[in-house]
């Protein structure tokens, strides 16, 4: 999913796009979910308990423990993030999320960008200098793909402005 | 040149994944279409062998008297056609279809955890040969109903031990199932696809893994008690410790009523799918639908009581629940009137799922009808333990969430091979099946309001020919499941080529796939619009 683009016009002074998977949940309705699932499995295991039987109150902990981490794990990963920034001689392909940040940089003027079509109608985008191919726009659809290769292919190689 | 388009033939780059092959593909699975793959023939083969006790039960039932197996093989063959049916069958079916489907609905390239996904799975390998070995530990198979009621379960042999470990491994594959599917329902969705928008069938699926949240717990609870009081000392249901065994029946059909909503809500989701398809017609009434499901769902944890009428409680009590099974006709009544209504004016064609759909709807609605006769308190004292149950859960179970299950295959096959099935075979399983399902089980209303008793492998000379009927309807029924097997098995090995949209009119993203749908599909998430 793109979330932003500064500048979609050919300009090769700076051009910067940042693209996020895709989740169709933001932070604080993953917070509302999980409470809204665990309010009636809580009711259920201290209402046993409270009338003896304490044994599924660890069962139903366990189990909601488990649903909250899955949540947490998701909400993780929404902070991944994929930017491709362009500034004079430099192209830099950065990705991060909470687990860090990593980047990998090329010089426009020598960046092939490579479309691969898939048997399946995907669309899969790289780019490609000194042997190094970095595949870029993991989190877009195939239009997007298409538009993202466009943009790039206007910046790089023997197409970009001097 | 700065840019290049390449084919997918001289290009591979680290992330092109190529498509695992032999047994290990299956092993090690994380394909969602796998697993789901693997589900659903588990879950037929388990259905084959459950089958055949229910063969062997309806021979010896074939006339009165002994004639083939003793009294305790016969209680051991009911026990485990039930716990085999429900745990390795149904269940394991629908989930099959979860992990086939609900990523393809909601457009997402697998579920959220794929490798949880493997190890649900894998579980049920290990649970099964538990279940199935137990007929060979001496003192045989649990005989004392799927329910497992104390006194009988805290007094058993071996074999208890070994189903309650085998409940209890379900469960966990059960848990960590819903868990998967809630976590993909809710954050994988496609942009656009908000949770109004979603197929029915997805919406029945997260309500169903919600209930196997809310209830698997209280199953786990009253097993591991019932394990406590076999071998460590406690008395939570042993009576000769000051424990009650009522209050397990309590505690388990706390757990069983949702489960049985667990085994039905996915069938309505695929009925919502099926209908609107050969009827032409968008589903009438879809919010009133995805509501309806919500409240049969919160009303399943309130209705646990009329399992146990008879076991005596305050009249305020048996009032309450008879009142509150009542209640749940309406939202079950809702679904049906908007079944009938998408089927009303519509261009109606009768393929093989469409068959199984509105059998289904009639069929499932004849268990409905009886559910509410034993609701009625007076009458549940009399109908109680009859045969009257027995042909109502079979009309809700068989009819209802097996049928269902058929009807699925035969709509999401062609997408799942590439190939149409057979459409001559198709429909002869069908009436096959409708018809002997009739057969077996509309003439245990007459033996049950006759007041013949369940579970007894010997029976009064008054109810033989019903019984002969019953059992002659039986063996055609599992006779007619072996068409079905060759049905699947011809499909996979070729037949017509199926396009992507299979059916004229389908809707929905799974149908915007190439079919057989590739072993990746929606790595980058469609636009729902």
């Amino acid at each position: 999913m793109l979330i932003s683009n500064t500048n979609t016009d050919l300009d090769p002074i700076s051009y910067r796009v940042t693209f996020k998977p895709n989740c169709a949940l933001t932070a604080n309705q993953k917070k509302k979910v999980v409470l809204l699932l665990t309010v009636i499995p809580c009711f259920i295991a201290i209402g046993f308990a409270v009338i003896g039987l304490w044994l599924i109150l660890p069962f139903m902990g366990l189990e909601i423990a488990a649903l909250g981490f899955a949540f947490y794990y998701v909400n993780n990963h929404e902070s991944d993030y994929e930017s491709i920034s362009i500034a004079g001689d430099s192209l830099v392909v950065e990705r991060g999320g909470k687990q860090g940040v990593s980047q990998h940089e090329l010089n426009p003027y020598w960046v092939k960008v490579v479309r691969r079509e898939l048997p399946n109608g995907e669309l899969r985008l790289s780019l490609l200098s000194h042997g190094k191919q970095i595949e870029v726009g993991r989190y877009l659809t195939r239009k997007q793909r298409e538009a993202l290769a466009d943009q790039l292919q206007k910046r790089t190689g023997a197409f970009k402005q001097h | 040149m700065s840019t290049t388009t390449t084919s997918h033939h001289d290009a591979h780059g680290h992330d092109d994944h190529g498509h695992p092959t032999g047994l290990m593909r299956w092993v090690k699975s994380t394909n969602h279409k796998d697993i789901g793959t693997m589900y659903l023939w588990f879950s037929f083969t388990m259905f084959l062998f459950a089958g055949a006790l229910a063969m062997l039960i309806r021979l010896e039932l074939f006339q009165p008297g002994l004639q083939f197996v003793r009294p305790e093989v016969f209680n051991q063959l009911t026990t485990l056609h039930g716990l085999i049916m429900i745990f390795g069958a149904i269940m394991p079916a629908f989930v099959g279809f979860a992990n086939w489907q609900v990523p393809l609905m909601i457009g997402a390239p697998d579920m959220a955890f794929p490798r949880l996904n493997n190890m649900s799975f894998w579980l049920l390998i290990p649970a099964a040969i538990l279940l199935l070995a137990s007929f060979f530990v001496p003192g045989g198979a649990a005989a004392g109903g799927w329910t497992m009621y104390p006194p009988l379960s805290v007094q058993g042999g071996m074999s208890i031990d070994m189903s309650i470990f085998a409940l209890h491994i379900l469960g966990v594959s059960s848990i960590v199932g819903s868990i998967n599917i809630i976590t993909t329902i809710f954050n994988m969705r496609a942009p656009g696809m908000t949770l109004m928008k979603m197929p029915m069938f997805v919406w029945t699926w997260l309500i169903t893994a919600y209930l196997l949240i809310a209830a698997m717990p209280v199953l786990a609870g009253a097993l591991t008690m019932l394990i406590t009081d076999r071998h460590f000392g406690t008395h939570f249901f042993n009576a000769a410790g000051g424990g009650d065994p009522v209050l397990f029946q309590h505690v388990f059909w706390f757990f069983g009523h949702p489960e049985v909503y667990i085994m039905i809500l996915p069938a309505f989701g695929i009925l919502s799918t099926i209908i609107p398809t050969f009827a032409r017609k968008p589903l009438f009434g879809y919010a009133s639908m995805v509501y309806a499901t919500a409240a049969i769902a919160v009303l399943s944890f309130v209705v646990w009581a009329h399992h146990m009428f008879t076991t005596g409680m305050p009249v305020a009590g048996q009032l309450f629940f008879m009142y509150s099974t009542m209640l749940i006709s309406v939202p079950t009544g809702v679904k049906v009137f908007n079944w009938l209504a998408t089927m009303w004016k519509g261009s109606m064609t009768f393929e093989t799922p469409m068959l199984f759909a509105v059998a289904v709807v009639f069929l499932f609605t004849i268990g409905g009808f009886s559910g509410l006769v034993c609701a009625i308190l007076p009458v549940d004292i009399q109908l109680q333990d009859t045969y009257y149950v027995v042909a109502h859960f079979h009309y809700v179970l068989f009819s209802g969430a097996a049928m269902s299950i058929m009807g699925g295959v035969y709509y999401w096959i062609p997408k799942w091979t590439g190939h149409m099935y057979d459409e001559t075979l198709g429909k002869w399983h069908f009436w096959l099946t409708t018809i002997a399902f009739n057969v077996t089980f509309f003439p245990m209303h007459f033996t049950g309001l006759a007041g013949m008793p369940r579970r007894i492998p010997d029976y009064s000379q008054q109810f033989a020919e019903f019984n002969m009927i019953s059992s002659l309807g039986a063996f055609a029924l599992g006779l007619s499941q072996l068409l079905f097997l060759y049905v699947v098995i011809k499909c996979i090995r070729g037949g017509a080529k199926a396009t992507n949209q299979v059916w004229e009119g389908a809707h929905g993203l799974e149908w915007t796939v190439p079919s057989p749908a590739p072993f990746h599909t929606f790595e980058t998430p469609p636009l729902v619009k």
